[in-house]
Order: C-alpha cells, then structure tokens, then sequence
C-alpha cells in the first residue's frame, strides 16, 4: 500500500512539474529606482546594440531620470523573433529586418499602437544589398548580369528561413525590372525573372541566413556573396577583406522598430521603453550605427557619412516593386516567380 | 500475484494495487511523452484538410526532398548494415588491442550533438579542411553535395546497426561455427547457414533503426548540404525551411508522411522478425 502511495506520489510530482515547467513565470514587480527592458532583435545588429548603444541609453537615462534601467537582449533571425515574440517572448521592442516580421507581431495583437506613426515611419537604420567578392575581385565582377556567367559561384541564403535572402533576391529581380524600365521606359518583370533565372543557377549553396552566408564565404567557397552592404563593411572594419561592388541598381533596405503594447502595459515600463525606442533615432545612436556599417536615417547623420555610403545610381524601395505583401505573393508564394525558377518551371 | 482480481470477494492486496499504479504510470507517461505530442502534430496536418495535405506534397520541391531523403536513407541504412556487422563480429569474436576503449568509441556519436558532427566533416572536407584542396584539385564535389550528406548520415547512425547485432553473437556460442568448420564447411557456409540466422533480427532492426534516424537527420545535414531545391535539399532541411517561412501546416503535414514511413518499417521489421525467429523486440 505503502509503495504504492509513493509510486503515485512520485508520478504526480512528475507530472506536477511538466506542467510547470511549461507556464511562463511571470516578473517580479520592479523594485524603486530600477526598470527593465527586453529587446528582441535580428543578429546583424547586435554589436552595435552591445558595444554603443545599450550603454549610452542607460548612461542617458541614469541621468535624466536617477533610474538604473537593465536590458535583457534576445538576438536571433528576424522571422524566428517574431515567431518568439508571438509565442510569448516578452519583448519590449522589436527591432528587426523587415516590415513584415514586425506587422505578424501586429496581426497577432501585441503591437496595438500605429507603429508606422513615427519619424522615418519607424526606420532606425537603412542598408543596400551589395556584393562582396574577393580582395581585388580577380573575376572583376561589376554588375548583376556577371553573376550570370557560367563558372561564377554565387552565395546567398534561402529565402524560406532568411530575411537578408529576401532583400537579396529583391534586389537582383528589382534590378532587371528597372533596368528595362531604364532602357526602354516600361517596368518589364520577365526581365527581373530572367536575370533572376541566370543568377539563381549559380548558386552553390543556400544557408539559413545572411551570417550563415558570408561564413561560407569566409571559408573559401564562392566567388561573390550577395548579402547586406553592412555585413560587409563590419567584416571590413578591422582590415579590409573583400571589395564592395555596388550594382546601379539595387534595393534600399530599411529596417524597423517597435514597441510590443501588450508586454509593456505587462511589465509597466512604458516610460523608458518609449524613451529608449525614440533614442534609437538620436545623433548618438544613429552614429553608432554608422559607425558598424548601416546606413543613417537622420538628416544630419547621413551628411556627416555621405562619403562611407555611395548612392548607386538606381536604387529602388520595396514600394517600387509594389510593396510587401505583393512581393511576398509574386516571388515567394506558390506561383512566385522565385519559387517557379528553383522548381525549375521557368528556366534561363 | 500481478493480475487484477477477477472475485470481488477476494481482498485486492499490495502487489494489486502497485501493479494498477505501474500500469498507470507507464501508460500516462506514454500519453504525455509521445501520444499526445503525435497528436498535436496530427491535427496541425490536418487542419489544412486533404486539400492542404495535396498542396504541400505537390509542391516539386517537397516531393523531390522525400524522395532523396529516403534514398539517402537506404543507402545509409544498407552500408552501416554491413559496416555493423563486421566490426561487431570484430569486437565479439576476436581479442583486439584496445577493445574497451574501441567498443566505448561506437557510442561516441550518440553522445556528440550532430552539427557538431557536421562541423568535423567541413573540418575534413570542406575548402578549407585537411583534404579540401586535394578534392577541389580532383574535381571532387564532397561538402555541400551528395557525398556530404552521406557521410553524415553515415557518422551520426553509426552505432545502431553495432549495437543490435553484438548482442546475438555474444549470446550465440561459437562452437556451433567451430563444430561447422570441423565438418568441412566454408567460410561462406558458416556465415550462410549458421552465423546468419543467428542475427537475422538484429539485421533487421539496425537496418530499420538506421534507416528511420537518417531520415530524421538534421543538424549535421544543414551543415553539409547544399540546401538548393531539387538538387541538394532533404526532407528535414525542407520542413524546417517551412517553420522558419511560417507554413507550420506544411511543415507538419512533411513530417507526418516521414512519420508514417518510419511507422511502416518498424511495423513490417516486426512481422520479420516474429516469422523467421529470432528474438521478438
């Protein structure tokens, strides 16, 4: 009987604690004179965050308000952030790669703010996509159509799990659209598929994500990588390693930020959390971010880093290739155009 | 006395009552652990309904990862079978120096995570790796191909097929091969006729076992494969491109087609086994 009892006892514990185990606790309410946010963000800009921006704010703020503020920080891929986010990551801010992460945050209820209703409508930081080839580039490699050419190996990541190869692709089927448009007068897309098309068979490799990439690069196998400009210019800070190949045309990137409502009213931090989100698009901040190879959104910033960032000739926005969600749909769904070429229904 | 009283009137006793809770226990920890995750994952592949099941698996790309998944996996599942069966043989049968140290060894890639093993692989092969540069020179595609992919499929189930025949030739008694070569027989009629139906099922349970982890692989193959579509893509890399690109319905109704092919084998391997003998697992 005895045993049996224990046995029992053992097995509900057991259980006891699966379910536990499975409840998100909740915070401990904060004490006086101390705050806390989370941030979620995508890898690329994380030493920026750690080394420069992070430490300023806190500094800013032990200043103004005689408050300790502590951060916790989550960096992983933009789509799986968001996926966290959903799911019950308690993020403060969001600050990730593209539109479309922060807006299924939105869709879920979390965001209920308009969070497009900020300066630069809620851009911290912009890039270009860019090509990175080898010191010297010895295949001399200029323009998107030598990515085309047989022999050349070519790098970016998948677009299934990679915003960055998002961006990517972008660019390369923006690119033909608009040189077309440039050449004849008329937006052609067969010319972005058939562009796309040639460079598609190319690549050698997709990895996961933009990181993932350039350390194949990294390690010897490819020719040209197609990743963010800011990739390679924080490769680059150190010593310079690979040229930068700006294409004329290319995709402008913009990455934004937001503040999670719902995790908020929560932890009830609004006040810094506020503070540190209209901080990111301070001078200071947005130095430091130049400073690890974005791309400034303020005025000022960008004049003082004019001579960092060209401007190649045709650069284009997402709104050119008919914003988001169509883009989503024409390249990345099922009829996509992307989709139909690795499936081999539209060939070169 | 672990039977349930049949007769109300006989007192049920302690042996009862802990047999009713073990039965309990075994039964609810099989529920949480796997029936009810099975069951989440089911009705997350049907919650596109058939319509949903026939798009993901029309999908070019997804019908393509299957069919590669599931060469790859006989392909593995065939040569560490026979790799197995050597070196267990090897291991039971003769005095080897260093026998403990290499018999702790066969576990070793249990107890590495896999893209660890992934990692040593890009270590050798890859461009930058001991024999990189010789296999660029020779045109030898290893990483980022076939080839790849095999080998760590290869490393990662090397221990299964080892592991379910040692046991039946320690069990076994060498006389009967000792007896047999008396008798005149060949090597090839010793393996044939004695050695064989001696470990026929753990053949075929490394063989299943083997087969069902490869397809499951994933860690040391996102490494190593190439990841484009209908070329270097597997199953595993594919489902986990479909979470990562939130089709979860897509990613579930993948999964369960592995599942089910899994099931089947390990189902048939008992049927085998059960009619040519052996020992029923």
């Amino acid at each position: 009987m005895k045993r049996a009892k224990t046995l029992f006892r053992l097995i509900s514990a057991g259980m006891l604690l699966l379910t536990l185990s499975g409840c998100s606790h909740s915070e401990a309410p904060n004490a006086e004179g101390t705050t806390q946010i989370m941030l979620a963000a995508y890898t690329v800009p994380k030493e920026a965050y750690q080394k420069e921006i992070i430490p300023a704010f806190q500094k800013q703020w032990k200043e103004k308000t005689g408050q300790t503020v502590t951060f916790k920080e989550s960096y992983v891929g933009s789509g799986a952030q968001a996926r966290a986010i959903v799911n019950g990551l308690e993020a403060d801010v969001a600050a990730l790669s593209l539109e479309g992460d922060i807006e299924t945050i939105r869709k879920a209820g979390l965001i209920t703010h308009n969070w497009k209703d900020r300066p630069y409508a809620g851009m911290i930081t912009r890039s270009v996509v860019a090509l990175g080839v080898k010191k010297g580039n010895p295949l001399g490699i200029r323009e998107w159509q030598d990515l085309g050419k047989p022999g050349v190996t070519v790098l970016y990541p998948s677009p299934r799990t990679s915003g960055g190869a998002m961006w990517d692709i972008n660019a390369i089927y923006g690119a033909g659209v608009k040189t077309a448009e440039i050449e004849t007068g008329k937006k052609n897309p067969d010319k972005g598929a058939e562009l796309l098309a040639s460079i598609q068979k190319n690549v050698k490799v997709m990895d996961n994500s933009g990181r993932e990439s350039m350390t194949t690069f990294e390690k010897g196998l490819g020719d040209v990588v197609v990743t963010y400009e800011n990739e390679l210019l924080l490769r680059n800070m150190e010593q310079p390693l690979y040229d930068v190949i700006y294409p004329k045309a290319t995709v402008l990137i913009e990455n934004p930020v937001a503040l999670v409502d719902k995790n908020v009213e929560k932890h009830g931090n609004r006040a810094a959390v506020e503070a540190f989100v209209t901080f990111l698009q301070s001078q200071e901040a947005q130095r430091a971010f130049a400073k690890y190879g974005f791309r400034p959104v303020v005025p000022e910033v960008v004049a003082e880093t004019k001579d960092k960032f060209p401007q190649p000739e045709w650069l284009f926005d997402i709104q050119y290739l008919g914003g988001w969600d169509t883009v989503f749909e024409q390249l990345y769904g099922p009829k996509g155009v992307w989709t139909e070429i690795v499936e081999g229904k539209k060939g070169a | 006395m672990w039977t349930v009283s049949k007769n109300a009137d006989t007192p049920t006793t302690i042996a009862d009552i802990s047999g009713f809770a073990l039965r309990g226990g075994v039964i609810g920890y099989l529920l949480l652990m796997v029936v009810i995750p099975l069951g989440g994952l089911l009705s997350q592949a049907s919650l596109g309904g058939l319509a949903g099941f026939f798009t993901t698996l029309q999908s070019p790309a997804a019908v393509f990862a299957f069919k590669l998944t599931i060469a790859l996996g006989l392909v593995t599942a065939l040569i560490n079978s026979a790799a197995g069966l050597v070196i267990a043989y090897g291991l039971v049968r003769y005095d080897l120096p260093g026998k403990r140290l290499l018999n702790a060894l066969v576990d070793l890639p249990m107890a590495i995570p896999t893209a660890v093993i992934g990692m040593m692989l890009l270590g050798l092969y890859g461009l930058q790796g001991l024999f990189g540069r010789w296999l660029t020179e020779q045109k030898l595609a290893i990483i980022f191909d076939y080839p790849g992919i095999l080998l760590a499929l290869l490393v990662v189930t090397f221990p299964f097929s080892i592991r379910t025949v040692q046991p039946l030739l320690e069990a076994g008694c060498s006389q009967m091969e000792e007896a047999a070569k008396t008798l005149g027989a060949g090597r090839w009629h010793i393996f044939w006729y004695i050695l064989l139906p001696m470990i026929r099922p753990g053949l075929f349970s490394g063989f299943t076992l083997t087969f069902s982890r490869a397809i499951a692989e994933f860690g040391a193959i996102v490494l190593v494969s190439g990841n484009i579509p209908l070329k270097t893509q597997v199953a595993s890399v594919y489902i986990y491109g479909l979470v990562e690109s939130s089709d979860i319905t897509g990613a579930a109704v993948m999964s369960v087609c592995l599942l089910t092919l899994s099931l089947m084998m390990l189902l048939l391997q008992h049927r085998w086994a059960q009619k040519w003998g052996g020992i029923r697992r």
